[in-house]
């Protein structure tokens, strides 16, 4: 069990900085979630973390101790990878053995440990069987024994349920929580799938471009988005963001005319979620209707205003005929302002 | 649905018909070589075929009796093994050198060491000679056994990295993560997870250094050091002529090892062990 800092930690790899920056406290015990689009620098965070690479920059502490130069076989993490990185030539006792073996578990403990693994994660039936005779999912769930059964002070997750299909994904997330917390172990995991990363964490780090965007539970980061990328990157479908002109408190965009601010003038880009709009008449908006889309629990409305689409989360018996016209109204305590330079939130009263 | 599956009957007896023709033509040498071993020297060369003929083991029992086959054959297996053997403890690590491991120049090692295959053997046949006599080592089968070992250690090396490289780095993370050294993971993780590559490779290498013929003869001189191919060129010329059912014999014990090996580790002559070991 320990607690991780990264203090300015830097990954460059010649003149591309992968990662820049970086500083972020992990607390014991804590799930962290690393979310970013492919390429964000999230994946290598952890690798440094794991002791896979070593920062150009900067230090990481784990547990109170100052890592860099320890090698990852010196750390105490355990790491589940993307494609499960299972050895093919052992089954899967001796999988969740080998951890035990490298860092000298006496013997006679090592069966229990083992079996004790298997069983927390429903693998006990299977320890005989070799990696290539597994589904996916008993595949990914030996990868998980093998990380728990040496009860390591912070478990290392890359993207561990990309792999498998939309129903599996979903048993096992509940599954990783739950060995979480019942483990007590700190973690950090890395994913591009904000659902996982809402449902999961205890804190998320959404990253773009090898820097933190904003780091915040996942309420703070749904409802307090800290400028546009962050507030397009999470929700589903994500924030409609819609540039336009603030004057004389109001904020216009073709077919819009919302309250802004009476101080806010410029080019502002308006924030507002799917279901933060309904249909009503002396709405902000007005367009037509470009597409409806039902999804059983609710229906999703595409509305054409000017050169923008607004998606507006509507109730799940609404139909239209395209190009139908349609008034939205807007939350007004739910709409947020942006920056359209440098897409920062803008935070002001009034 | 009937004619479907008959058609497929059909192209199935005629798959079976030409590779049961291919199967007789790569077969018919080495059953025809058996059938000249187990024949009177008198019914071999006769103008007009015979289709019955008498066996003998006359060929066979003076093959041992008055010729050291015994010590070309166990010449052949000490120099052969020996040199696979020296092979693999060098190339495995240095094919895991060159498929894992960044430094400058990298590359250009990798070709250096292919770059030895490609100059023709009789070009160093001489200073090989001046060398070995220098070490005393003329006429042994420890001169043989490093000479195949160098012939045959530029592909061998290749072979294994090209196996290497096909293997996930995650396998190796994982490793590294879970607690094991270098020297660990390439003996737990790596060999096992290329031992087809491995395996093809030292086949292969057998098969080359099993029928090396030029440097043998230039470094054997006698029995001491004869291997199976060389000891074949001795039956012919001398008072009895040319022994044909001898020499098919010999060339049928120098083929048989290579021939049961081959049987022997076929199954993991192929690829796959890797299946399994990330995302399938």
């Amino acid at each position: 069990m320990a607690s991780i800092t990264l203090d300015n930690v830097e990954k460059a790899y010649g003149s591309f900085v992968g990662v820049r920056d970086m500083n972020l406290s992990i607390a014991d015990e804590e799930f962290l979630v690393l979310l970013g689009p492919s390429g964000c620098g999230k994946t290598t965070t952890m690798r440094m973390i794991a002791g896979l690479e070593q920062p150009t920059k900067g230090e990481i502490v784990i547990g109170g101790e100052a890592v860099s130069g320890v090698d990852a076989r010196d750390r105490d993490v355990a790491m589940v990878f993307q494609g499960y990185a299972l050895y093919p030539n052992m089954s899967v006792y001796e999988n969740i053995r080998f951890p035990l073996r490298m860092r000298g578990v006496p013997k006679e403990k090592q069966d229990a440990l083992i079996r004790r693994a298997a069983e927390m994660v429903e693998l006990g039936a299977l320890l005989d069987r070799k990696p290539g005779a597994l589904s996916g999912g008993q595949r990914q769930r030996a990868a998980l024994a093998r990380a728990v059964v040496r009860e390591p002070q912070v478990f290392l997750m890359d993207e561990p349920l990309s792999n498998l299909d939309a129903k599996l994904r979903a048993s096992m997330r509940v599954q990783i929580k739950h060995l979480q917390r019942q483990l007590r172990i700190t973690t950090v995991y890395v994913t591009h799938d904000q659902i996982e990363a809402m449902t999961l964490a205890d804190r998320i780090v959404i990253m773009d471009k090898g820097a933190i965007q904003q780091v915040g539970t996942p309420d703070e980061i749904y409802s307090n988005p800290a400028n546009t990328f962050v507030a397009g990157f999470i929700g589903s479908p994500p924030m409609n963001l819609i540039p336009g002109e603030a004057a004389d408190g109001r904020f216009r965009a073709p077919g819009i005319d919302a309250p802004a601010p009476a101080a806010l003038r410029g080019k502002v880009t308006l924030g507002i979620r799917p279901e933060d709009c309904h249909l009503a008449e002396g709405g902000e908006l007005s367009g037509n209707v470009y597409g409806v889309e039902p999804t059983g629990e609710a229906t999703y409305l595409t509305v054409a205003a000017g050169a923008h689409k607004v998606e507006v989360k509507a109730a799940r018996d609404f139909r239209a005929a395209l190009d139908t016209p349609v008034v939205i109204g807007f939350d007004r305590a739910r709409i947020y302002y942006f920056d359209t330079a440098t897409g920062e939130r803008i935070r002001m009263q009034g | 649905m009937a004619s479907v599956r008959k058609s497929r009957g059909e192209s199935l007896v005629v798959r079976y018909l030409i590779l049961g023709a291919w199967a007789v033509v790569c077969l018919a040498p080495i059953l025809w070589f058996l059938s000249i071993g187990f024949r009177p020297r008198t019914e071999i060369i006769t103008p007009r075929p015979i289709f019955w003929p008498t066996w003998s083991l006359d060929a066979w029992r003076a093959l041992w009796a008055d010729w050291p086959v015994a010590s070309f054959l166990r010449n052949s297996v000490v120099a052969v093994a020996g040199s696979v053997v020296i092979d693999l403890a060098l190339a495995i690590p240095a094919a895991y050198s060159l498929s894992r491991y960044q430094y400058r120049g990298r590359e250009d090692i990798g070709f250096y060491i292919l770059s030895t295959r490609m100059m023709a053997p009789a070009i160093v046949a001489i200073p090989i000679f001046f060398l070995f006599k220098g070490m005393g080592l003329l006429d042994t089968v420890w001169a043989l056994m490093l000479i195949y070992a160098a012939m045959n250690l530029s592909f061998v090396t290749w072979i294994i990295r090209s196996y290497m490289l096909d293997i996930p780095k995650e396998l190796e993370d994982a490793a590294r993560t879970d607690g094991a050294g270098d020297i660990t993971i390439l003996r737990e993780i790596i060999v096992p997870a290329c031992l087809p590559g491995i395996i093809t490779a030292a086949v292969i290498a057998a098969i080359f250094a099993t029928n090396e013929f030029l440097f043998t003869l230039l470094i054997a001189s006698t029995s001491n050091a004869y291997t199976m191919s060389v000891g074949l060129a001795n039956f012919t010329g001398g008072s009895d002529g040319i022994i044909y059912n001898a020499i098919a014999l010999v060339s049928f014990l120098a083929f048989a090892p290579i021939f049961v090996l081959v049987v022997l580790i076929q199954k993991h002559l192929s690829r796959g062990l890797t299946m399994g070991a990330v995302k399938g």
